[in-house]
């Protein structure tokens, strides 16, 4: 399958061909495919960078026991070559046979939850995806859910309302009913994977890891993307032309994992979603970072190995992965190797994986019963925003009280993720105790130079650093 | 009428197939429009060379100001905005060139081949520079009532500071937009996403050199406006119609969210200065303002939102004497403009500082202060320009408020935690909202109306207003359906069109409905006239007893015009109409409004400006991480003044929603430029609106109950801008969170907006002062 993609769109397989004289290219996004599509105009762009939601689709995925899962997603960040064999469902589509209204839609209707309407499709669809999860959400969960879907008019409540009106149920609904045949028309789309050379670009999407590395080596300067949260805004806000494309996001292999009494091996491919139900209950300040990291639209593509492997210097991941003392598995076709997640950064957006490797799995080893380790994230917002100062810390105390080990990573102080290691240093031995952590507050200082920056100054930078240890004292002194 | 009904396109909106101008549909020879903009604050333009840039792919057209066929200007008020610099900038976003071509994409590679060349200037970015460089826009302007020196001179008890308040973006979802389409000669239609289809209508014409008559401006609905499209929403028509006219091809312009950003207006920024005289028992007795607000580079509304600022400054309190200096200052940034309070959140934010500090100067609580300080029933009920605040209801909504939200109690439980924990703190305040209502710019006070009723019995509505989200269609259909006594599906409510209705005011100033509504009931009403004499006379014809229908007896109801004296004799309003065509009889009708007792003295600063007050209040209460700066909002309760609701489930929607923008403008909403004067919270992903995890965890919004209001349509009162100042109750609670850390026996250092940095840095501040204070027995 060569230049050519299918897909599900409107109860029918749709084919888009990719070629100089195609409307189209690998990275025209879902949002402005559907947008030059006469009848599928109620998706919007709000921001074209994945923050309002006003573009959200749902698309439809078949999983190994042959059902369709649905996942929201942001379409102005997701390239049209991702929507192969999955079924993309717009808030055209929700409408019954009859004309009836979704029950979600419903009861957006009856709690006055739209007003001036411009980001209620998108709601719609980012509740119609929670609607067919069933699964009886909370209050917390309902607003988690749409604190990707920005709203300048309502307030919110009345959307809280609607959703937890609507989806108590168990999702069954017209969808459920059409299911059988869907699943039928995603199977008959032929699943090797595919290679679409389009005017100046290049867009590969491997279907095996094997693939993948073969594809890696001969193209050292291509882009590797997942999820594409990020690279895509190079297109969607630069504007920029992407020559080469690797997209990883059909490679199985990158979406195992195995777990034993050492340690969770994730691969690098599971998106954020999915590892956060891995991760909930032995692994709190992952999932708590987690919880903070975007919002449900870019949680259901991005994935982990995108997040480590960008680099970035505020990254949610990095800092809790180096205090859970993970390590990242890298694969090429000479073979693999191990690199602690401590080890990974080299600088500003610049890690230890060569062109021609994939970061395949990412190991977090079980912290014993005894080890303390907690996440923050000081931002503007507390939801869908960046972090201005971030850190993780890891503790762990000897019988008598003192600091065996401690690990203080800090995100946002530096142009990559960085531990404060002279603080670390005056720690170790020490005891656990106030006086010594006011001390070592001041170290802090003398670990980072911050700079000022649109998300804080770096004064502020500096009190919020050496206050998160003083908070993470007075969360384990007891 | 007073029912919960859903909005009247709600079906569509959440079906997707409700339509916003970029959704229209297009015809094949559709353009895409650009707008190519300064990147200097301030630069004089030396030459350019569009040549390379109009021979590009696909562009049809690139137009500079020489291209301009009419005037170049889009000043709503004063005429200080070029449609399109000619010979400098003055802000970074300015419209310096226009390109039209088949797509976007095109558009953006012709602009990288538009060589223009700047000779950077020196720019003015910040109030205090403009202050210093006395770069006024205007001449000061001064109310004042009593003598402020005296009273300050005799008060027992005097405290004066500033407050900054910042700036901040709409954020409406749906960008600027337009779509031109060009007719026969110079005939244009503009489909435009504008509050004020008139002046949009009238700069376009303008623009291109045409009569009004030539021109139709339609807007079936906003995707959110709040002020952002009252005037701004006119710079992208005439873009557009620039470039149709050049093309002779329909263009469309949508601005991408970045350039939207950069390129408009924002809340003015104030710097507000205080000194105030208060007794023992926190009553005022004299308070000076002095008002500075940031116009940015040109006038757009800046006069207009400074003179509701000065009417606002005493919010809810009786001042005897007050002296209030305003003065408007002009940078070299977007022109500010238009937004939900106008000129009022400003004023007020430092009205409820002061009331702040006495409270924590004499050690009261706050609630206290302000109570004792409301306007009165009877006395002290004279605002500081003369008008008397008739039908106050703050008394009432504090009472029911104080006890339905467990204020006294809830007090205690704040102080008992906040004496428990170390590094966490909350706070818990109330602040209240009294806000004018009507244009302060009189003859605005005007709307009109069209209603066309059809031979099936349906009918159509057209009036000057605009339906941004706020459910003004809603409550116009239920007040026609209402009047003619037929079911609400026989009504629709009409794309607003300057065709249909002409020379209307703006959609502002929260009097959509009070005064569109009125308008519609004057056209319905002289129709129900005409109807009746018809039925009367039909009734008597049919049957010609001794019984005699008056046109006067015919009642309209339940979708019948049945006789009051004699039920018996009736007609189906649907069976009805024909009846009134038959006979000759027009059923289309226009209907007018002009709000009555209002005027004032502009010079004086003397007078009755509103037509009435609205009232409100909140209480919030909040929990601060003081190592950290995060703040949760744990619950708020707000009792709310709509009259006699029109439909609950719009006002208390409009309520929510003003409430949470007053949020996000008060902590997490924060717009920062750089020294060159970049704007860099240009994109949702630094620019941070409230989300729904933002909203109070317990979020509790009442509607005041026996509130009829005299001065409106069916004893209903606006709802629309008040509820965003109830947005100070957090940001008041968030400082008496920061007040605990120093247990409230210092002044804390605040700011608005309160961002966690601003609740951070001025935490530790009160820790280093409370550190020293500590220390000093040791050194002394």
């Amino acid at each position: 399958m060569k230049n050519c993609i299918a897909f599900v769109l409107d109860g029918k397989v749709v084919e888009v061909a990719f070629g100089t004289t195609s409307l189209f290219t690998p990275t025209t996004t879902v949002l402005n495919y559907l947008r030059g599509l006469p009848h599928h105009r109620g998706v919007k762009e709000g921001c074209a960078e994945g923050d309002c939601g006003a573009c959200t689709v749902v698309v439809g995925e078949l999983t190994a026991a042959k059902k369709v899962e649905y996942r929201a997603v942001n379409s102005c960040m997701l390239f049209l070559p991702m929507l192969h064999g999955k079924q993309l469902i717009t808030v055209e589509n929700l409408k019954g046979p009859a004309g009836e209204l979704h029950p979600v839609q419903q009861a957006l209707v009856n709690a006055h939850g739209s007003q001036c309407g411009y980001c209620t499709p998108g709601i719609v669809m980012t509740l119609f995806a929670l609607y067919k999860s069933a699964s009886k959400p909370s209050r917390e969960e309902i607003a988690d859910t749409l604190a990707g879907n920005l709203c300048r008019c309502t307030g919110y409540r009345p959307l809280l309302e609607a959703a937890a009106e609507a989806c108590s149920g168990d999702g069954r609904d017209e969808f459920a009913k059409d299911e059988a045949r869907v699943v039928d028309l995603l199977n008959s789309i032929p699943c090797e994977g595919i290679s679409i050379s389009s005017g100046e670009q290049c867009y590969d999407q491997p279907a095996s890891l094997n693939a993948c590395l073969a594809l890696l080596e001969k193209r050292p300067d291509a882009i590797v993307v997942n999820g594409a949260t990020d690279v895509a805004l190079r297109v969607t806000k630069e504007f920029e032309v992407l020559p080469q494309i690797i997209d990883c996001s059909r490679i199985d292999e990158l979406r195992e994992v195995a777990s034993d009494s050492g340690a969770l091996t994730i691969g690098a491919g599971v998106r954020v979603s999915e590892v956060m139900k891995i991760v909930r209950h032995d692994f709190p300040a992952f999932h708590q970072m987690l919880e903070l990291f975007a919002a449900g639209q870019i949680r259901n593509v991005a994935t982990l190995g995108g997040n480590v492997g960008t680099a970035s210097p505020v990254g949610d991941a990095l800092p809790v992965l180096i205090a859970y003392g993970a390590s990242f598995i890298l694969r090429s076709r000479k073979g693999t190797r191990t690199v602690r997640a401590a080890e990974f950064v080299r600088g500003y957006r610049k890690t230890e994986r060569r062109t021609d490797e994939l970061i395949t799995s990412i190991v977090l080893p079980r912290p014993s019963a005894r080890t303390k380790i907690r996440f923050y994230k000081v931002s503007k917002r507390r939801n869908l925003d960046i972090a201005t100062v971030s850190a993780a810390f890891k503790l762990d105390l000897d019988r008598g009280g003192r600091v065996d080990d401690i690990v203080l990573v800090y995100g946002g102080m530096a142009d990559c993720t960085k531990r404060s290691v002279t603080t670390e240093g005056f720690l170790k031995g020490k005891p656990w105790d106030r006086r010594y952590v006011e001390e070592a507050q001041r170290l802090v200082d003398n670990d980072f130079s911050p700079i000022s920056d649109v998300r804080g100054s770096a004064e502020f930078r500096r009190i919020a650093a050496r206050n998160l240890l003083l908070k993470f004292w007075s969360e384990t002194n007891v | 009428m007073h029912q919960q009904i859903p909005h009247e396109s709600a079906a569509l909106h959440v079906t997707g197939e409700a339509l916003y101008i970029d959704d229209l549909p297009s015809s094949p020879s559709l353009l895409i429009g650009r707008v190519v903009y300064s990147p200097y604050a301030h630069a004089r333009i030396v030459s350019y060379d569009l040549t390379k840039a109009r021979e590009a792919p696909g562009v049809v057209a690139v137009l500079s100001a020489k291209d301009i066929p009419g005037h170049n200007q889009m000043g709503p008020v004063v005429k200080d905005e070029p449609c399109l610099a000619a010979e400098g900038v003055t802000f970074i976003g300015q419209a310096v060139f226009l390109i039209a071509a088949r797509t976007d994409a095109q558009c953006r590679a012709a602009e990288k081949l538009i060589d223009v060349k700047y000779v950077p200037l020196e720019a003015i970015l910040t109030l205090e520079e403009a202050i210093a460089a006395n770069n006024l826009l205007g001449p000061p302007r001064r109310m004042q009532r009593g003598d402020v020196e005296v009273a300050l001179g005799s008060a027992p008890h005097v405290l004066k500071g500033e407050l900054r308040t910042g700036a901040a973006e709409h954020w409406y979802l749906e960008t600027q937009a337009a779509l031109c389409v060009p007719g026969e000669g110079p005939e244009m239609t503009v489909y435009s996403s504008s509050q004020n289809p008139s002046e949009t209508q009238k700069l376009v014409a303008e623009v291109l050199g045409v009569k009004k008559k030539d021109v139709v401006v339609e807007v079936r609905r906003i995707g959110g406006g709040f002020g952002g499209k009252e005037t701004q929403g006119n710079h992208v028509a005439c873009w557009s119609a620039l470039l149709c006219r050049a093309t002779g091809c329909p263009v469309k312009i949508r601005l991408f969210r970045d350039e939207d950003m950069i390129m408009t207006g924002k809340r003015h920024r104030f710097l507000t200065r205080y000194e105030v005289g208060f007794d023992d028992q926190g009553k005022l007795l004299g308070v000076k303002f002095e008002l500075n607000s940031d116009a940015g580079a040109a006038t757009d509304l800046s006069f207009a939102i400074m003179e509701r600022a000065m009417f606002h400054c005493d919010n809810a309190y009786y001042v005897p004497a007050i002296d209030v200096t305003a003065r408007v200052w002009r940078t070299n940034l977007p022109s500010n403009t238009a937004f939900r309070g106008f000129g009022g959140p400003q004023a007020m934010a430092a009205m409820e500082t002061v009331i702040d500090r006495v409270a924590r100067y004499l050690h009261k609580d706050a609630a206290e202060i302000r109570q004792a300080n409301f306007y009165g029933l009877e006395q002290d009920n004279v605002t500081h320009y003369g008008q008397v605040v008739e039908n106050n209801r703050l008394h009432t909504i504090f009472d029911q408020l104080m006890k339905s939200s467990e204020y006294a109690a809830r007090r205690k439980a704040v102080q008992e935690f906040n004496a428990a924990n170390e590094f966490w703190k909350k706070g818990l305040a109330l602040t209240p909202v009294k806000f004018g209502i009507s244009f302060t710019t009189s003859h605005l006070n005007q709307a009109g109306a069209l209603v066309n009723i059809y031979s099936d019995g349906t009918v159509l509505v057209n009036h000057g207003g605009t339906e941004m989200g706020q459910g003004l269609h809603t409550k116009i259909q239920q007040i026609a359906a209402t009047e003619l006594g037929i079911s609400i599906d026989r009504v629709r409510v009409n794309a607003t069109n300057t065709s249909k209705v002409p020379n209307t005011s703006p959609t502002a100033a929260s009097t959509g409905t009070d005064m569109n509504g009125m308008a519609v009931k004057h056209a319905v009403e002289t129709l129900k006239d005409r109807i009746a004499e018809c039925v009367a006379a039909l009734f008597n014809e049919r049957d010609p007893s001794a019984v005699h229908t008056a046109k006067g007896d015919c009642c309209f109801e339940s979708d019948v015009i049945f006789d009051s004296r004699h039920p018996e004799r009736r007609i189906g309003f649907a069976e009805a109409i024909p009846q009134v065509i038959v006979r000759r009889v027009s059923l289309s009708a226009t209907g007018f409004y002009r709000t009555p007792g209002i005027g004032w003295d502009k010079t004086k600063g003397v007078g009755t400006p509103f037509r009435y007050y609205a009232f409100g209040m909140a209480v919030s209460e909040v929990l601060v991480d003081t190592l950290t700066g995060a703040m949760t909002l744990l619950r708020t309760d707000i009792l709310h003044d709509a009259g006699d609701s029109i439909n609950p489930g719009i006002d208390t929607g409009q309520i929510e929603g003003g409430y949470i923008q007053g949020l996000g403008w008060c902590t997490t909403e924060e717009i920062k430029w750089d020294s060159a004067g970049n704007l860099m919270t240009h994109s949702p992903d630094t620019y941070k609106i409230p989300t729904a995890k933002d909203i109070p965890i317990d979020f509790r919004v009442t509607l005041l109950e026996q509130a009829t209001n005299p001065n409106a349509i069916y004893g209903s009162k606006t709802v629309a801008e008040p509820p965003f100042m109830l947005g100070l109750s957090t940001w008041m609670a968030i400082k008496d969170a920061i007040s605990a850390v120093a247990n409230h026996t210092v002044e804390p250092e605040y700011a608005l907006p309160a961002t966690n940095e601003v609740i951070l840095l001025s935490i530790e501040k009160l820790r280093n002062m409370m550190k020293v204070n500590a220390s000093e027995p040791v050194h002394a």
